[in-house]
């Protein structure tokens, strides 16, 4: 069994030709059973109607292989009606299963609050795209992307949150972000990503313990299932990593 | 059998690297089945004179000649890199040479690298180019800031067709001039290529061949096991895997 806790359905990256079909029939050959999937929209400040937009892709992908795709909701929390009403929408209406921030804002900005304390009703996770990013390229694109402290931050201000600090392999300097989330125990850390750093899996284990880690692959497919093969790991631990901790978080959900 | 294009022993200084000697190293291939492997130091990326690293490497593998093939690190840009060369190959029995431009700042377009190809020609040794050695994402501070691109690299690879290149840690191949590249000069290293979703393994192999491809893990700064489950996947004969495990790389080490 295994559960990818961060991907993203077809029509989700620019330039991406694959389609949810091939993404399941990836799914299909690394074992995958199911897959939690978002269409964020990843530059400006997008609006109202463009995240509607986006988040019917994912919805679409979640009616046409809806045991094996679920999906997050994507907001932009800069529009606080608009946004409520799009989670209304997407978790109370069709099923979603959390919510997915991206880059518009710093997760602990006040502008988040609504929204995480809607998300503890619910007993929904909330989903970072996260990095503690060392290029300038990054950091010009991306200027208020979060990393683990600022996710801590949220955390510490709500504890009955549950969080998921996105792709630990996606880039940044991870080992940054373990410690600054080690010590809070409502982040959990996905080991998506393209970076397969020998030692990074074993290390988050080690740091956060093994309940705090949820497999994910970003859409990095071979990499992010050889990863948690490779790392150093019980059979226990592993497999609460591959499968068990983001099962229980889907069970936690009230609605 | 397995040979591995993509290894390094020796002392990265931003992260702690756990099986970083060529003990540990073993161990890793002994892990995940890969016989042989083309390694190179890490500490001559870093020490000004890198001669030194390429004679700590030559000591350290001494005890495992079957399975560890050592590249030199060779800088073109430092004083007396004839006699480096000279020394690696025929003293220290190097099986090629590795290059790191940007750590040793240098451009691609520099004249002493012209002069470096040239030698190595010569010698009939093959020429790995690491086109990053860490995600630029998570660099150090001190560490360099930007990743080899495919396009300079190309423009190296045809101005020089009596060398025999090897490019390690590339991606994205299939969106530029080495979508086009037919001579067999070259050979790609697949560790962050895919062959599910994006398959640019597949895709390279359609229009390429699958004679450019070698096989190549990363260690162990990287988990093995990522392009070890690639080439499982990989839906291709017997004769395209083995090639690509071992073939198009041994074509080049003769």
């Amino acid at each position: 069994m295994r559960i990818d806790c961060h991907c993203h359905v077809a029509r989700s990256f620019e330039g991406a030709d694959w389609t949810n079909s091939d993404l399941v029939e990836a799914a299909d050959r690394l074992g995958i059973n199911l897959l939690c999937g978002s269409t964020p929209i990843t530059h400006g400040m997008p609006t109202p109607d463009a995240v509607r937009e986006a988040n019917n892709v994912t919805l679409e992908a979640m009616g046409e292989y809806p045991d094996r795709i679920y999906g997050y909701c994507f907001i932009n929390p800069g529009y606080l009606k608009a946004s409520m009403e799009e989670l209304e929408r997407c978790i109370l209406g069709e099923g979603m299963i959390g919510v997915k921030l991206y880059n518009q804002y710093f997760a602990n900005e006040p502008v988040v609050f609504p929204f995480v304390e809607k998300s503890i009703e619910w007993g929904v996770p909330i989903l970072i795209h996260a990095a503690h990013a060392m290029d300038e390229d990054t950091r010009r694109n991306q200027p208020r992307l979060s990393d683990g402290f600022h996710i801590a931050e949220l955390a510490r201000i709500y504890p009955e949150a549950t969080l998921i600090e996105g792709h630990i392999g996606g880039g940044g300097d991870w080992e940054w972000s373990l410690k600054a989330i080690r010590r809070v125990p409502n982040v959990y850390l996905d080991t998506s990503g393209s970076v397969v750093d020998e030692g990074m899996i074993e290390k988050a284990v080690n740091m956060l313990g093994a309940q705090r880690v949820l497999f994910g692959t970003d859409c990095v497919m071979e990499g992010g299932v050889g990863k948690i093969l490779g790392a150093e790991l019980t059979d226990v631990e592993r497999e609460l990593v591959f499968w068990r901790n983001m099962k229980r978080l889907l069970e936690l959900r009230k609605v | 059998m397995i040979i591995d294009a993509n290894t390094y022993i020796g002392h990265w200084p931003f992260r702690r690297l756990r099986y970083n000697t060529v003990e540990g190293l073993v161990k890793l291939m002994d892990r995940c089945g890969v016989d042989k492997a083309v390694c190179g130091s890490i500490n001559s990326v870093f020490y000004k004179d890198c001669q030194e690293g390429n004679e700590e490497l030559a000591e350290d593998v001494d005890e495992y000649p079957e399975r560890i093939i050592p590249f030199a690190t060779v800088n073109p840009a430092y004083v007396a890199w004839r006699e480096d060369l000279e020394r690696s190959v025929k003293d220290l029995g190097m099986k090629g040479l590795r290059i790191y431009p940007l750590y040793h700042n240098y451009s691609l377009a520099d004249p002493r690298l012209g002069e470096l190809l040239k030698e190595a020609a010569a010698l009939r040794v093959p020429v790995e180019i690491p086109l990053r050695i860490v995600d630029v994402r998570q660099r150090h501070w001190m560490d360099v800031t930007r990743t080899l691109t495919l396009d300079e690299v190309a423009g190296l690879v045809k101005a020089y067709p009596e060398n025999h290149f090897i490019l390690l840690n590339g991606i994205g191949y299939e969106k530029t001039q080495f979508a086009e590249m037919k001579q067999n000069n070259y050979r790609i290293e697949i560790s962050r290529l895919t062959v599910l979703l994006t398959k640019t393994i597949p895709r390279l192999i359609e229009t390429l061949g699958a004679s450019k491809l070698v096989f190549g893990t990363g260690m162990p700064f990287s988990y093995p096991e990522p392009a070890l489950l690639k080439m499982e996947l990989l839906e291709a004969g017997l004769e395209v895997k083995e090639a690509i495990y071992w073939r198009n790389l041994a074509e080049f080490l003769q």
